[in-house]
């Protein structure tokens, strides 16, 4: 794959090939195929249930396809030990509809956390005691415009706050692809719009690829160059934004076939 | 960057305590002569290795294994009956010390009142009650009874009145307000509606009791726990092996049932119950209702057969000649002779000490061992797991619970006993025996912390690249540990209660004190020793509040 990375043609950042992903009996994803390019903004639409996290999951390492093959950054997941799998996914941020934070640590803490796959074990240990890299978490948490709690209780803020520091942590880890699993569906209108526009600008300056699933079709049209729809499981269609019609849209949430 | 803002500074609440409890282990330490005297009898360690041998072949001839099961019913229906007592006792007394009954009969503070009147019979140990019982029904199957009714009653009181102040109001309002008298109105809501947690703190009282009806055993009460000493010190390691072995199945299978029943409640976990943390429920699995009226089934007829099975003399409680050597007692133990008052005072602190170092191995212990211990945690799926080699984590869980399982359902003065085979009588044997019995205890509660903890934090972590170890330190502790650390508090609390009994078998403390003294009828004595007892328990009890509190 070394010679993958230096040839002319780009490898894709993410690329499912055959992709089913079963829960028991149940079907969640069925035969997906899709290729993600660096720097690509990708929304990824569907009702509740229609396979988003699952999606997303196969894409961090977190999820083992039932079938088919997960490649990212060049590399099949399937085949690369649990060493090898940290050093990808220390390459790919995750935000969530619930944040996933940890409660009791300070925003700090788990700013740095962004830090884990790099630092040693006893340099993590040390940093929870006598936090390091302060600077580099100061200068996160102002990016995302909330400088003041840097030393706050994480449990103590507003969902809308705790999204920040989610972003901060990402910021700190400093990825080369972002995820964010329905990452508003847990805030209100006003919030959503701050967060969305943010994850937005984020990948815009960076560069980096940003993936982000969406229950609400309206900030995909509007923030997002490319749109996949999921439905039941099937990829419903895959279009740049500007493609997509009320049509197809429609078909995305009808209740019945 | 200017406008950082400030690190807090290191000098907190936190770090005091800590500092505070480094020091006050090492003056333990000191105080049990750690730094001065030889602690070990080497001669003790053949008596080890002959008892730790035994445990390959426990006697199991069918005459005596009748012998077993007859004494490991007795236990069972002790603690059956002295439960019953106890949830009897502790829903009057719960109804009577909870807030919200004074309120809806229109007084205010008597509850405060009511509650600092069971403080008394709480603060005092089974076992004692135990003795003090024999001196006025003699050797009856009473005394076990009532010696656990009478301090469960009083704790369980305590726990049922919180629970009953902790239960949302409105629906009892509204019926007080349309009129409906007070005792009705409590038992059409907040009755109902507290039950599942009432229910669960019976259930998990009566795990406690097993445990208490063995320790009464070594009072001359009978069952497993007596059995266990007289074969202990007739060196007859065979045979106290096989009482072992039963008194492990008895307590773990109580313990499956009341853990297996909670979770169909859909209650909270043992240490959310002890700390009160009703707030903490889990989603009910899928319910079972069969196994919910099955389990009720099953108490019914464990009761009968348990009122049956123990014979015990309850007409002795009101015949004349009870209340006049309950007078007698009372009459030969006042005034308090307080002429010993400094040696007392010496004796406390070793009892304190005793007690911190008792805490301080079942806590560190527990919390390690409570990790493997956990169904979540080196299994597949689990937040540590290994990925390769699955079979080692379930061979790590298995053992860790069987050895946490050994350790609690052993009590603690057969600990004790044991550990005086090689260690000269004193405070350390007596620590050590109460920080097995008690890392038992803790490692359990603790697991279920981690077994119910919420693990998304600790998947995203995985999720951006953290080794197993960096999950844990950043994942897991941050969530578990101020609740260990809470609990561990509490049941220091339980700790300082439970030295008296490892006295009685000759480690040190003021439990030796008071054998020594009810051995010469000396009850002018033992009262003083047992007020200043008391005063000890509540000192611990106000630090461990304020530390709790400060911690919070
Ligand atoms: N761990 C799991 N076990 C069983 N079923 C699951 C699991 N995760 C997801 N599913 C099922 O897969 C389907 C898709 O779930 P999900 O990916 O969470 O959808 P979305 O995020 O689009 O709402 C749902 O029907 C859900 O019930
Ligand atoms: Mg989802």
């Amino acid at each position: 794959m070394d010679s993958n990375l230096s040839s002319n043609i780009p490898v894709p950042i993410f690329e499912l090939k055959n992709v089913n992903k079963q829960f028991g009996s149940f079907q969640s994803l069925i035969n997906i195929n899709l290729q993600i390019q660096a720097g690509d903004r990708v929304a990824l639409v569907g009702s509740s249930g229609a396979g988003k996290s699952t999606l997303i999951n196969l894409l961090n390492g977190t999820l083992q396809p039932s079938e088919g093959e997960v490649w990212v950054l060049g590399r099949n997941l399937a085949s690369l030990r649990p060493k090898s799998l940290r050093q990808v996914q220390q390459q790919i941020g995750t935000i969530y509809q619930q944040f996933h934070l940890v409660d009791n640590l300070r925003v700090i803490h788990n700013i740095n956390a962004g830090h884990l796959g790099r630092w040693s074990f006893l340099k993590a240990a040390v940093s929870l005691i006598f936090p390091r890299d302060v600077e580099t978490a100061a200068r996160a948490l102002k990016q995302v415009g909330m400088l003041e709690k840097l030393y706050q209780r994480t449990d103590r803020l507003s969902g809308g706050q705790q999204q920040r520091v989610a972003i901060a942590r990402v910021l700190v880890q400093n990825p080369i692809a972002i995820l964010a699993d329905e990452p508003i569906s847990s805030l209100d209108s006003e919030r959503s719009r701050e967060i969305i526009q943010l994850l937005r600008q984020l990948s815009q300056d960076s560069g980096k690829t940003l993936v982000t699933s969406l229950h609400a079709f309206e900030y995909a049209h509007t923030y997002y160059q490319r749109i996949i729809g999921l439905r039941q499981g099937r990829i419903l269609f895959d279009a740049p934004a500007e493609a997509v019609s009320p049509a197809m849209v429609e078909a995305l949430y009808r209740l019945k076939d | 960057m200017s406008i950082d803002p400030k690190q807090p500074s290191l000098l907190n609440w936190r770090t005091l305590w800590g500092l505070l409890f480094v020091a006050a282990v090492i003056w333990s330490l000191h105080l049990a002569g750690l730094f001065e005297r030889d602690q070990v009898n080497v001669g003790g360690w053949t008596l080890v290795v002959r008892f730790l041998l035994a445990a390959f072949s426990p006697e199991l001839s069918s005459e005596f294994l009748h012998l077993t099961l007859e004494a490991t019913l007795q236990t069972l229906t002790y603690a059956v009956c002295g439960t019953f007592f106890s949830v009897l006792l502790g829903l009057v007394g719960g109804v009577l010390s909870s807030e919200v009954w004074w309120l809806s009969k229109g007084f205010q503070a008597y509850w405060l009142a009511v509650r600092a009147f069971l403080a008394i019979p709480r603060a005092i140990h089974e076992l004692i009650w135990g003795l003090f019982l024999i001196n006025i029904f003699g050797l009856d199957p009473l005394v076990a009874v009532l010696a656990i009714a009478i301090p469960f009653g009083a704790i369980t009181a305590k726990v049922f009145a919180e629970i009953l102040d902790e239960t949302p109001r409105t629906s009892l309002l509204a019926l007080l307000n349309s009129g409906v008298s007070p005792l009705n109105a409590f038992a059409y809501s907040l009755i109902p509606q507290a039950f599942p947690n009432l229910l669960s703190y019976t259930f998990y009282r009566f795990e406690c009791s097993i445990r208490s009806a063995a320790v009464l055993g070594i009072i001359g009460a009978g069952g497993l726990g007596y059995q266990i000493l007289l074969s202990l010190q007739s060196l007859r390691y065979e045979q106290m092996w096989t009482f072992l072995i039963a008194l492990v199945l008895l307590s773990g299978a109580t313990d499956f049932w009341s853990a297996m029943l909670r979770r169909q409640l859909g209650a909270t976990s043992r240490l959310d119950l002890n700390v009160l943390n009703l707030s903490q429920r889990q989603k009910p699995l899928d319910q079972d209702h069969r196994l919910v009226s099955l389990s009720l089934f099953g108490v019914i007829v464990l009761l009968i057969f348990s009122f049956w099975y123990v014979k015990a003399d309850f007409t002795k409680l009101w015949t004349p000649r009870t209340a006049q050597l309950l007078a007698g007692l009372i009459q030969d133990s006042f005034p308090p002779d307080i002429s010993q008052l400094s040696q007392v005072l010496t004796l406390a602190a070793q009892t304190l000490a005793m007690s911190l170092l008792a805490i301080t191995i079942a806590g560190i212990g527990g919390i390690l061992l409570s990790f493997p211990a956990a169904n979540n945690f080196l299994l597949p799926g689990g937040i540590l797991d290994p990925g390769r080699n699955s079979h080692l984590g379930t061979a790590v869980l298995v053992f860790t619970r069987f050895f946490l399982l050994f350790t609690r359902a052993v009590p603690e003065p057969i600990w004790a006993l044991i550990f005086l085979f090689v260690f000269f009588p004193g405070i350390l044997p007596g620590a050590i025996a109460l920080g097995i019995h008690n890392l038992g205890i803790l490692g359990r509660l603790m697991a279920e912390v981690t077994e119910n903890l919420d693990q998304r934090a600790a998947r995203s972590l995985k999720a951006l690249g953290a080794t197993g170890s960096q999950v844990f330190l950043y994942g897991v502790l941050p969530c578990t540990l101020p609740r260990f650390v809470a609990y561990i508090l509490y049941r220091w609390e339980v700790c300082i209660r439970a030295t008296l009994i490892v006295g009685f078998v000759g480690a040190g403390g003021l439990g030796r004190l008071l054998t020594e003294q009810l051995s010469s009828f000396d009850y002018r004595g033992v009262i003083a020793t047992l007020i200043c007892f008391i005063c000890l328990t509540f000192l611990v009890d106000l630090i461990s509040a304020t530390v709790r509190r400060t911690l919070r």
